[in-house]
């Protein structure tokens, strides 16, 4: 056995006989993160429904300007109508979020809809609040439905069918397989958390490889030894990684596994299905190799130039920003994103992993991704292993 | 088996500019002796230790090591050195029969002789009882004998002990010593670096003082006590680094 591979193994071993590392790199990802994320997505769910049964009060400028609406809107769809005395009032309310939303009308509503004429009603917003905003589109909703009915007696008092007006009966039919919303999320956040995990998954691997060799002493002992640096280095640097790779790739199953067996918990996630073929599953797995080979490069970087796991831990700071914004900005550029973005590190990666999600695999993209990323991770691999040739870094007892 | 001829090692501190942790250093050990490096802390001996290890690079001078040269063959010296210091240099989460075996295949021993040299070593450490022990669970002595028997596991013809009884209550400190013992006895090369002077009286067959990165003295305790006009050894410390009169 050569001596990297002595190093790799010994190093392999002691890390995962660490129950932090066996937490953070098997458990959280298989169990932890998909719990989270239908934890969330029924939290989100409940709360949707809920927002919408509930009662709310919504103010009435002009009240008596059109009774017979009033009359026919009172308690529908859970919306309390009460009058204000002017626009200025309504404002203050819907501000101080004692009425959700506000129904401006005109003075002469209730002649104008007499006459068969249009009227304009503005409906009061705070739009730096969800509630509000979600009120306002009960109250528009119910004003449009409203409308629809007007509009058909008007026209069956004319002798007119109501599908004079409505040429096209527009519905939603999805593809069967398409996956849904549970592909939807799955599109959104897997590249976030693939892209962080293959980058982090191997921070304690490599907080503890040297960093701590050094604050335990050990390092010294190793140095001793009969083995050249490039030996250690390698070692050490293939246990970051494959402790990187082992933590995405656990990320994956966590994240597919709720697809395959069916828990009620995960339902609304996947009540739709899962439509992945083989060449986006090859992509996914094909995109995290070199994402991890850079994440280890850097994190075996830092930890050969920190003193102990403490320093290790101030330093590692901004690059978990910087891995964060990374992986975020995939969430939030669109799969088909312009081939200039394979070039930035991470988001690449994690629109190769969107796009295979979303089916839309783009070859001269997933080409240029993998062929940058292999040049980040190899000038941060070649960076680490120069750190274990000056004594002054490495040796920092 | 150890020669040393004008040594020096350098370090740029950001503050104090170039700083000299050793200056000139010239001595010579050879096998079946002990040889004491005495000094203050600070004084350069785990800096000179650290280039004979190939740890450090020094920065002019040359040393050997069993002939081989210990910039142009650092891993030839390496293999035939044993390496004790006063922190255990154990791995926590290993058992101390993993740390051993781990060792033995960096040394390139082949299984069956890390297998008959640890029961050897379990012997004659009296390691039975603890061996198969997670590290991070020893006791600081326990920890000591395992990390002696890692640092000869190998049966290198030259062993440095670092300062290894610092921080060591008396019983484990005794291991340490009564094995260095053992170490001559087999005609190892020792090398013994310590603050502590009643050690060097107890062990060391020939002494070189270092003071100030340089060595203010060499010679048995007999000569240095003859050379600085005094019996008690302190008093030969100090006057031979200069600090108290004749």
């Amino acid at each position: 056995m050569a001596m990297w591979q002595v190093v790799f193994k010994k190093e392999f071993k002691e890390i995962f006989s660490d129950s932090r590392t066996r937490f953070n790199v098997i458990v959280s990802p298989l169990l932890i993160t998909p719990l989270i994320l239908a934890l969330v997505g029924s939290m989100a769910q409940r709360q949707a429904k809920e927002s919408g049964a509930e009662t709310i009060k919504v103010g009435v400028v002009g009240m008596q300007r059109a009774p017979q609406l009033m009359e026919e809107l009172k308690g529908a769809n859970k919306i309390e109508l009460e009058p204000v005395a002017s626009v200025e009032a309504a404002e203050a309310k819907v501000r101080d979020r004692s009425h959700k939303a506000a129904i401006l009308l005109p003075e002469d509503a209730d002649e104008r809809l007499g006459n068969g004429d249009s009227i304009s009603i503005p409906v009061v917003q705070d739009a730096g609040n969800e509630a509000s905003e979600q009120a306002a589109k009960r109250v528009k909703n119910l004003l449009t439905e409203r409308g629809d009915l007007l509009a058909a007696k008007r026209l069956q008092d004319a002798g007119l069918s109501k599908q004079l007006i409505k040429p096209f009966l527009v519905g939603d039919k999805n593809l069967k397989g398409s996956g849904g919303s549970g592909m939807q999320l799955l599109a959104t956040f897997l590249p976030y958390i693939l892209a962080l995990s293959a980058i982090m998954g191997g921070l304690m691997a490599a907080t503890d490889s040297v960093a701590g060799e050094k604050e335990r002493g050990t390092l010294e002992t190793l140095l001793v030894a009969p083995l050249s640096r490039r030996d250690i280095a390698l070692g050490k640097f293939c246990t970051v990684t494959a402790t990187a790779l082992v933590s995405s790739l656990l990320s994956v199953v966590g994240l597919f596994w709720p697809f395959y067996i069916k828990l009620p918990f995960f339902n609304w996630m996947t009540q739709d299905g899962l439509s992945l073929g083989p060449a986006a599953f090859a992509a996914i797995l094909l995109v995290q190799l070199p994402l991890a080979v850079l994440g280890s490069g850097v994190l075996l970087a830092i930890s050969t130039m920190a003193r102990n796991q403490k320093e290790m831990q101030t330093m590692v700071g901004p690059i978990i920003l910087v891995g964060s914004v990374g992986a975020m900005l995939s969430m939030l550029v669109r799969a088909d994103a312009a081939l200039y973005w394979s070039l930035v590190p991470i988001t690449n990666s994690g629109l190769v992993l969107k796009q295979a999600l979303q089916g839309m695999l783009n070859p001269t993209f997933v080409a240029l991704a993998c062929g940058t990323s292999v040049v980040y991770a190899g000038i941060a691999v070649a960076f680490a292993a120069s750190l274990f040739k000056r004594e002054n870094v490495l040796a920092r007892f | 088996m150890i020669h040393i001829e004008n040594l020096s090692k350098t370090f740029t501190d950001k503050k104090r500019g170039e700083v000299f942790a050793v200056k000139g250093v010239s001595l010579e050990a050879k096998p079946g002796e002990i040889f004491g490096v005495l000094g203050p802390n600070g004084a350069g001996k785990t800096t000179l230790l650290r280039m004979l290890a190939t740890i450090l690079t020094p920065t002019s001078g040359t040393a050997s090591i069993g002939g081989y040269d210990i910039v142009r063959d650092p891993e030839k010296v390496r293999a035939q050195l044993g390496y004790l210091t006063g922190s255990a240099g154990l791995y926590e989460r290993l058992t101390g029969r993993e740390v051993l075996r781990y060792f033995g295949a960096l040394y390139g021993m082949a299984p069956e002789k890390v297998e008959a040299r640890i029961r050897e070593l379990t012997r004659e450490l009296d390691m039975s009882e603890f061996l198969d022990g997670r590290c991070d669970k020893l006791s600081t002595g326990q920890k000591q004998r395992v990390s002696i028997a890692r640092s000869v596991l190998h049966d290198p013809p030259v062993v440095f002990f670092d300062e290894p009884t610092s921080g060591l209550d008396l019983m484990a400190a005794r291991t340490v010593v009564r094995y260095i013992r053992r170490c001559k006895e087999q005609g190892k090369c020792v090398v013994f670096s310590t603050h502590i002077m009643s050690e060097v009286e107890a062990l060391c067959d020939r002494i070189a003082i270092i003071y100030d990165g340089k060595v203010a003295a060499i010679g048995t305790l007999a000569e240095l006590r003859e050379r600085a006009g005094a019996e008690f050894f302190e008093t030969v410390f100090l006057r031979l680094i200069g600090v108290e009169e004749n």
